[in-house]
């Protein structure tokens, strides 16, 4: 089964070492591209769509140390 | 500043809360001639515990979104571990008071979860609370919040 964005995530991973001077920033991924960092979540959204339409693309905030999010509440994920 | 009042629940405090499909994403459907699915109306309950705002997959289908990014979660289920989780780009609308104006997110992440058997489509998590003034009167269990 294929896993949306994986390719864009392995880029991500592939790319984060040169990333880190923009930790913070958003990455903007496509396939196995970086399109560019942006310095709001929602300017590389707007690229994204605007380059890419509706086509799959990763938004990825440059973190050195991967950002977990936290709930204490048990929730199920679903994964598309 | 505009001030809601949630009901209080056995779940806890909900508001209601509408979601729609990201200002980005709404430009590009309208540029390409492409329908925009109607906004989602969601009770949505008031998580301090959770770091981020999630929604049910009944939003996510009825807005047509795909997954923009993805995240690991950690849970109580997950222990010390933590699974990856898709996230979505959408528009969040909290409606004001009569006659205030709304609170609007143009572009939030949220995170897909199943909600909906717990009694509400959305949580809304400290993300979204960092951006206002969430006030909890113990004595009269009401909860308050002003952005």
């Amino acid at each position: 089964m294929e896993i949306p964005l994986e390719k864009e995530l392995e880029t991500y991973k592939r790319l984060l070492p040169t990333l880190l001077e923009q930790e913070g920033k958003f990455a903007l991924i496509h396939d196995s591209e970086l399109t560019g960092v942006y310095g709001d979540y929602e300017k590389a959204l707007n690229e994204g769509y605007e380059k890419f339409g509706t086509t799959p693309f990763l938004v990825k905030r440059i973190n050195a140390v991967e950002q977990v999010l936290n709930f204490t509440r048990d929730v199920a994920t679903c994964l598309s | 500043m505009p001030i809601i009042v949630a009901r209080f629940e056995a779940a806890g405090p909900l508001i209601t809360s509408v979601f729609g499909v990201s200002l980005p994403r709404f430009n590009a459907l309208t540029k390409a001639s492409l329908t925009v699915p109607d906004l989602q109306p969601a009770d949505a309950l008031i998580d301090t515990g959770a770091s981020g705002t999630c929604v049910d997959p009944e939003v996510i289908k009825a807005l047509g979104l795909t997954p923009t990014g993805t995240v690991p979660v950690r849970t109580p289920s997950t222990g010390q571990g933590t699974h990856p989780a898709e996230q979505y780009d959408v528009r969040l609308i909290i409606p004001g008071p009569p006659g205030e104006a709304p609170l609007i997110i143009q572009a939030l992440p949220v995170l897909c979860m199943e909600l909906k058997v717990q009694g509400f489509r959305a949580l809304i998590g400290r993300d979204v609370l960092s951006r206002c003034q969430l006030t909890y009167f113990g004595a009269s269990t009401l909860v308050t919040l002003a952005y």
